[in-house]
Parts: C-alpha cells; structure tokens; sequence
C-alpha cells in the first residue's frame, strides 16, 4: 500500500520535473523575467537622470518640476509591470487610482510631488534593479548554460561558454572530462539535460520575490484603500443627502404648497362671493369656507409629518425616549431592550432613530408578523441594533420596491458612517436585521 | 388643487371638458374635445420634471388654435423661452398662486383662450432683472417701465390703462416711446408686442 502510494507521487513528481520546462507558464516566465529585467534597467536609467537633475535643480521650480515628472514616469513603468505581471504571470496587482492632478501648474506640481503611488513606484524601481541583476545571474545564467550545453555536441568548439552562477559555482573548465571526444560532447550535453530541468524552477523562485515586491509596491496600499473607500462612503453621503433634499422638495411642492394654492383658491373665490353682496348665496360661501379650512388642518398634520421626517422631535429628550415612542407607536406588538451608557452623538441617533422607524414599517407592512422585538445595546465604542419579526421573510436588500429602496437607503446611511449593515430573512422568517453603528461618528 | 381649479371655472361660467393627471390622457382628451384651452402643470408623472412643458409644447405644434396656459409652483425664465420659442399667441405662463387672485386668473385665462398672451408678473421681472440690456432699460422712465412690464405680461393698451389709471391714449404715447427707444418695429396686435420685447430683453 504505502510502496503503490509512494511510486504514485514518485512518478508524478518526476512527471511535472520532465514536463515542467515546455509548460506556457515557464516560458511567460521565462519572457517575464527578461522584459522586467530590461525595463527595470530602462526605469532606473530613466528615474536616476531625471532625479538628480531634479535633484541638483531642486532650489527652482524647473528642478521640481523634473521631480515631478520622474515621478510621473515611473507611475507610467509601474503600470507596464502591473500589465506585465497580469499578462504574462496572470498576477492579479490592482490598480492604483489615476494620476488627477488639480488644475494650473502649481496644482499638477503639488499633486505629482505628493503622489505616494509615485513614490512608491519608484521604489520598486529601485528594489528590482538588484533582483534583475541577481536574476540574471542565477536563473537566466541556468538557461543559458542549459542552452549552450545543449547546443555543444552540434555546435562544437573547444568549451561550451559559461556565464553567472554556474561560472561561479563550478568555475570555469568543468565540463572538460577526458579531453575532447564524443563521450566529452554527451557529458556536457547531459549536463545540458539537468540545466534544462533545472532552469524552470530557478526562475520560478526569482519572480516569487518579484511577485510579493509588487504586491508590496505596485498595488494601492492599505491607506490608499482606506482612503478610496473614505471617498466611497463620503460620495454616497453626499448622494444620500441631495436625495433627501430633493425629496423633501418635492413633499413640500406636491403636497404642502398644492394644499396652500387650493385653499388661497378658496378663500379668493369666497371673497369675490362676499364682495357682490346683492347675489350672496350664504350656502356656497358657507361650503368654501368649510372646504378652506379642512384643507388648511390637513395642511399643518403633513406639514408635521414632513418636518418630523426631517428631524424627529422625539430624539430631542435622547435615542432612549425615541425608541420607546417608536416602538409604542408600532402596530405590531414590539418589545424593546436598551441598555447603553454613553449617549450616541446626535448623527448618530438619528440614523439608529430611522433604522428602527424603517425597520418597524417594514414589519408592519410586508412581515406579516405577529410580534417584534428591538434591542439596542453598546459594546464598547459601538452599539448594536437588533429589529427582529416572527414573519414571513423574504426581506432583500437587492429587490426594486419602495420598502426595500427604503433598506438600500438604510446601508447607505449606516456604510457612511463605518457602520455595518446586516439582513438575514429565510423564507418563512424570522427576519433577523442587525446594525452596527459607531458610537461617534 | 385640480378638483378646486375645477369648481372654480364651472364656477365662473367655463365648461370644462376633462381633468386629467398625466400627459398622455392630456395628448387624447384634447384630441377628443378640442377645447379653446388647456390648463397644464410643468411638473407631471412620471418623473415630475417638467413633462407637462413637453406636452404642451408638442400639442402647440399639433393643434394650432389651442391655447395653453402652464401652471407652475416656481418660474423658470428657460421654460418661458422655450415655450415662446415662435409665437406668443395663446401662451400663458402663471404662478399656481395667480388662482388665489380668482378675477386676475380668470382674465388671464380667458386671453390665453383668445389668443393673446399672459405671462406671470415673475417672469417679466426676472426677464427684465436678468436682461443684458440693463442699460438699455435704464433709458426708460418709471411710468414707461411700469407699461414695459405690463406690456410684456401680454396686457392690451386698454388693460394697461386700467391697471395704471391713465388714459388709453397716454398708454399709447408710451408705448410708442420704448418701441422708439428699443428701436424695435411697431406692431398692432398685443402678441407680437410681447414677442418683440421678449426678444429684445432676450438679446
């Protein structure tokens, strides 16, 4: 048993060993190492002219500028790594967000000194030099020995020439057992053999270093991710509250401001009733009167629903109170859990406060649901919501519709502040929401 | 707002033939009934922006002898031009707020419906306020300018003459003084006269 297993991993090992040289990967390696060799040498050329001229320039604006573009440069060679590495080792590097210098040359001059993916860039630039000559040395060298060993016996000649590690390693003159001859020719040609199946590996092991240098160097780096997701966050913010406003408007023109006209309308035509007093008839003024001021106490409880939309009076005296009225106010019977000490900055609370009344809503409308129950509770810096139904499920972020516009508007509001925004609703419920919120945001 | 409007007009002696809530029945209840008039809101379903302008704009090109007066909650100088883009007669353009003033309205109206022009005090102000002829304006005196508002409102000599409490024939004097001094064509009907001081005040 163990023999049959060991012979089967034997002979695959010795399998890919035999394989390995003719693989497409080992030759895009190959071609990876020898283009990346050669445009680091390209990079580092280019970045040491430009830099100490911008060095030695740098009192004036001219030196700066010269910095500025060496540093635009060698974002440009990162990129064609990063295509490199994608096409020929199917690397994965993401890019980093494009160059968007702000306007006039002193803005593009500020931009292009502060650009960390520039610098960073150049650093790779600087770090592969080495790693290009080391890889040249050792798994370059073993191809080429590889390849002049093997070409020996047909080229002919005195010695196969010798070049890097191998000169090193075996110094020069090895190859020459017994003079020359032909079992000389099928020594070296067999040396030629081991080489070759050598060399795939030795390669191998090089672009490994390269490969973590530019995951290191040549992706955006912790902060600058943090920071794309900030510029996320703080877009959606902005998008959220144009939104609001402009449906704010668009409650105040539709429904407040409509009312208003209908009821100036009324009492006008009233009056101009009023003002010929030989055609009185007492009943239709007496009507518009009637219909005028319905519509104006219709007009103040919109108004109050409008206003509380806004900014909900009942956070005034604290989310605590808030929460309570809310859940009372429920048409679902609702229990309800607090228990935190610090008091949630003002942002905050609201959004809890709109969590919970949209949550609750949502209950009421769609759930189906017998009972509810909220718990708000701290831990730590954050404060967990929990709105969970004994429903019918079936809650989706994803799905067109007012109530669920209504949850991809929630995420939005909680993602802005780092929150953290999570629904689980089987089909046949319960449906489960928990929002964290940090305590300040 | 649309029943109140409704029972205004009935009110005030106009049949009213259909009231509808979105442009398309607007298209179809006009092509059934061929009214001297349509009272339209700029802000219509489905997005509320402005389809009722559309609309209205494509039943100006469809029907010619209709006369349409928009209704809006704000003025927007950009829809005034558009809708003026190649004849002011029968085109009205109000405050929503103008009903509250029901004989102003109903005046208004009743031009549009024959028509002439009326166009909400608002705008003329924020036509002469955003006007680059500013300086050209300032060559008027303040009963001339009290006339150019009125005038481009889409008022008659005589409505003018009331309004101010002159003589109709002090009304002419004046108005033949800002057509001399915009050097603009003097031109009999009151729509046209609209058009041409639209148009200066455009330039």
């Amino acid at each position: 048993m163990i023999s049959e297993d060991l012979e089967t991993r034997l002979r695959g090992t010795v399998g890919t060993i035999l394989r390995e040289p003719f693989t497409k990967r080992t030759w895009s390696e190959f071609w990876f190492l020898v283009l990346g060799a050669a445009l680091a040498f390209f990079g580092i050329a280019f970045v040491g002219l430009t830099m100490v001229v911008g060095v030695v320039f740098a009192i004036t604006f001219f030196g700066l500028a010269v910095i500025g573009l060496s540093l635009r440069g060698a974002r440009g060679i990162g990129r064609i790594q990063r295509g490199m590495a994608r096409g020929l080792l199917g690397e994965q590097i993401e890019d980093p967000d494009p160059f968007s210098p702000r306007p006039g040359f002193l803005g593009w001059l500020q931009s292009a000194l502060r650009d960390r993916t520039g610098w960073r860039s150049m650093a790779y630039v600087a770090v592969k030099v080495p790693l290009a000559i080391f890889g040249i040395f050792t798994a370059f060298s073993v191809w080429f020995d590889a390849f002049t060993c093997l070409t020996y016996p047909f080229v002919g000649g005195n010695q196969p020439s010798e070049f890097g590690l191998i000169r090193v390693l075996f110094q020069p003159g090895y190859f020459s057992i017994g003079g020359p001859g032909w079992l000389h020719g099928a020594a070296i040609f067999f040396t030629g053999i081991v080489l070759f199946l050598v060399a795939p590996w030795a390669v191998r092991a090089v672009i490994y270093v390269d490969r973590f240098l530019m995951q290191a160097l040549l992706a955006p780096d912790a902060m600058a991710i943090r920071v794309r997701s900030l510029e996320h966050a703080r877009a959606q913010t902005v998008d959220a509250s144009a939104a609001t406003l402009r449906r704010i408007e668009r409650d105040l023109h539709d429904g407040t401001q409509a009312q208003l006209v209908a009821l100036a309308m009324r009492l006008g035509m009233a009056k101009e009733k009023l003002a010929d007093p030989d055609n009185l008839d007492l009943d239709q003024v007496r009507e518009l009167v009637n219909s005028a001021h319905r519509g104006a106490k219709e007009t103040i409880v919109e108004l109050r629903d409008l206003a509380r939309g806004i900014h909900p009076p009942a956070l005034d005296i604290g989310l605590e109170g808030a929460l309570s009225t809310l859940a009372a106010r429920s048409t679902i019977p609702t229990d309800l859990a607090l228990s935190f000490n610090d008091r949630p900055t003002p942002a905050i609370e609201a959004i809890a406060y709109f969590c919970v009344a949209e949550l609750l809503a949502n209950v009421a409308q769609h759930a189906n649901a017998s009972q509810a129950s909220v718990t708000c509770a701290q831990h730590g810096r954050w404060l967990r919501l929990v709105v969970r139904d004994d429903g019918i499920g079936g809650a989706q972020l994803s799905k067109v519709g007012s109530s669920s516009s209504g949850l991809v508007g929630l995420t939005e509001r909680v993602h802005a502040v780092d929150g953290r925004f999570d629904i689980t609703s089987p089909p046949r419920g319960p449906t489960v929401v928990t929002v964290d919120l940090p305590l300040h945001a | 707002m649309r029943d109140g409007l409704v029972q205004l007009l009935v009110d005030r002696g106009f049949v009213v033939t259909d009231a509808v809530s979105e442009p398309d029945a607007l298209r179809r209840s006009v092509e059934r009934d061929c009214p001297d008039v349509a009272v339209v809101d700029i802000r219509m379903p489905p997005t509320f922006t402005d389809e009722g302008l559309r609309a209205a704009i494509d039943l100006r090109n469809q029907h010619s002898g209709l006369g349409i007066l928009l209704f809006s909650q704000y003025i927007e100088t950009r829809y005034a031009a558009e809708l003026l883009a190649d004849d002011a007669a029968g085109i009205g353009y109000l405050l929503k707020d103008r009903v509250a003033d029901v004989t102003d309205f109903v005046e208004a109206l009743v031009r549009v419906a024959s028509g002439g022009t009326a166009l909400d005090p608002e705008v003329v102000t924020q036509l002469l306020g955003a006007s680059r002829r500013a300086d050209s304006i300032s060559v008027l005196s303040a009963r001339e300018k009290e006339v150019l508002s009125l005038m481009a409102e889409g008022r008659s000599n005589a409505a003018i003459a009331t309004e101010l409490v002159i003589s109709e024939g002090a009304v002419e004097k004046h108005v033949a003084n800002i057509f001399m001094k915009f050097d603009l064509p003097v031109s009999q009907s009151d729509h046209r006269r609209v058009l041409a001081v639209l148009r200066f005040l455009e330039s």
